[in-house]
């Protein structure tokens, strides 16, 4: 009798631990990205609902300017907290209405899409309610960002493509150093070459300039009589 | 006959690579700026000489490929001028373009004379300022190049580089364009046309040669060079008629001012742009 009760929850036990966390028994839950149907995915620009489901929380790997720490959300609170993540990315900001972009995105506005091509917000964000860029449905999620935003103008573009950022940071900015280090260091890596070679030749060419005024007419060794 | 005052310097084939150089950087430069300052009057009067904004991207690409087949060719060029037989040794002869040891002294010689505490160095045929403007010229159009055929077809350009590489090559391409287009409006066209020794301007790479009085002083280590080897007399060449050095002068000053008109255009209207 005890035997049969003691095997039963031992058996109970054993079953619970082997079933392991509800994410684990999701097993085609798995973002695509990286291996599944890569190929099919970057030439057609479609994917399947469920694989573009953010992953689970790895509570060690860090994303910086997003996520510091151990553990600093739960997955449910994660919905709330990044912004970057609401199906309404402006949901709860109060007179949303009769704000315009640029009041708050002032920034954004200053990027070659937007002065040169005279890009207009919703054009690449589309109309009310704008999704997050993060979104798991948001036509700007990474994952299809090039196939339902950029191959609107740009055909052909693939997921690499999508990779450009559109609003640019300034490179000057030390903060771009934490964003887009290649960026920050490539731009002052020119401006240090470009600024080298003006604080020497252009002292130098004036300075020679101004000598020559003060050479002597003399013949040279060999030289014709004007 | 007129007299042989002037020694032979460069080619006919120079003179026409120089030349294509000159009307493609500087249609590359208003094309370039054009779309850069497109924001100010100033810019959308300079698209509309070249036919307005996507024109100017047009021919922008299209001179572009120019220069990269002019780059390919020089190449080419080098290859056959190279005197393979006493390779690489004759990489750094006098005549050679390659920078070399000698260089470095003569420039910081020329530092010195310029600051009055040295005798004037004994150039010979290339000084270290014409080697600079070569090999950064050398340089440049690869650099321009390659970054502008990425940005030129960024849809194909983002199967080989990340997309955002593009970020990056857009500004090496106009810092690289700003530094070639400044080195060459202030430095280059002062050194070629206004100090004393080349003004009103050196014609040199229209006319093909140097007066040999001029050079005495100027390159007296390869006078005496050509004169020990006995090949001065055979450099030598009559100058051109008068028709021919009012066009030059005309042609260069022509050059000039549309540097100098995209220089200071450039400059005025830089804060007024988005960069």
């Amino acid at each position: 009798m005890w035997g049969t009760i003691g095997f039963l929850i031992g058996l109970a036990g054993l079953v619970t631990v082997l079933a392991g966390p509800v994410w684990a028994q999701e097993g085609e839950e798995v973002a695509s990205a990286i291996r599944r149907y890569r190929q099919h995915e970057v030439s057609t620009g479609y994917y399947e609902e469920y694989e573009v489901k953010p992953r689970r929380m790895l509570p060690l790997v860090e994303i910086p300017g997003v996520r510091r720490g151990l553990f600093p959300y739960s997955p449910s609170a994660a919905k709330v907290r990044i912004r970057t993540r609401l199906a309404d990315s402006h949901r709860a900001i109060r007179f949303y209405q009769r704000a315009r972009c640029e009041k708050c995105h002032i920034e954004q506005t200053r990027d070659i899409h937007i002065v040169r091509a005279n890009l207009t917000c919703r054009q690449c964000h589309g109309g009310e309610p704008i999704a997050s860029i993060d979104h798991i449905y948001s036509p700007m999620n990474p994952i299809r960002r090039h196939a339902y935003v950029c191959a609107k103008c740009h055909e052909g573009s693939s997921a690499s493509f999508a990779s450009y950022v559109i609003h640019s940071p300034n490179p000057a900015d030390m903060g771009t150093r934490e964003t887009f280090p290649l960026l920050f260091y490539v731009f002052w890596g020119m401006v240090t070459l470009t600024a080298g070679t003006f604080l020497f030749a252009l002292p130098h060419a004036a300075l020679w300039g101004v000598r020559e005024l003060f050479i002597k007419e003399e013949k040279a060794e060999g030289e014709d009589k004007d | 006959m007129r007299t042989k005052t002037r020694i032979k310097r460069f080619t006919p084939l120079q003179r026409l690579f120089h030349l294509c150089l000159m009307l493609s950087f500087l249609t590359q430069g208003s094309t370039g700026l054009a779309r850069l300052y497109m924001e100010t009057s100033w810019g959308q009067g300079l698209a509309r000489v070249f036919g307005g904004y996507e024109a100017c991207r047009a021919i922008h690409i299209y001179v572009g490929f120019f220069l990269l087949f002019l780059f390919v060719a020089h190449i080419f060029y080098l290859f056959s001028k190279i005197n393979w037989k006493n390779f690489p040794r004759c990489l750094f002869s006098p005549d050679s373009i390659v920078p070399q040891p000698k260089d470095i002294k003569d420039s910081l010689q020329h530092v010195f004379w310029i600051l009055g505490r040295a005798e004037a160095p004994k150039f010979d045929r290339w000084g270290y300022w014409e080697k600079f403007d070569y090999w950064a010229v050398f340089w440049g159009i690869p650099v321009l190049g390659i970054t502008g055929l990425l940005l030129a077809y960024p849809v194909a350009a983002s199967r080989i580089i990340p997309g955002w590489g593009l970020n990056i090559a857009l500004w090496v391409h106009r810092i690289e364009a700003i530094l070639a287009m400044v080195h060459v409006f202030t430095i280059h066209f002062f050194i070629a046309h206004l100090r004393r020794h080349n003004f009103p301007m050196d014609q040199a790479m229209f006319e093909g040669s140097v007066s040999l009085n001029h050079t005495r002083h100027e390159k007296p280590a390869w006078v005496e060079r050509l004169a020990q080897e006995g090949k001065l007399e055979s450099v030598l060449v009559p100058e051109a008629g008068a028709r021919k050095r009012v066009l030059f002068l005309l042609f260069g000053y022509c050059a000039v001012a549309i540097g100098v008109f995209l220089l200071i255009g450039g400059l005025v209207n830089s804060p007024y742009i988005t960069w």
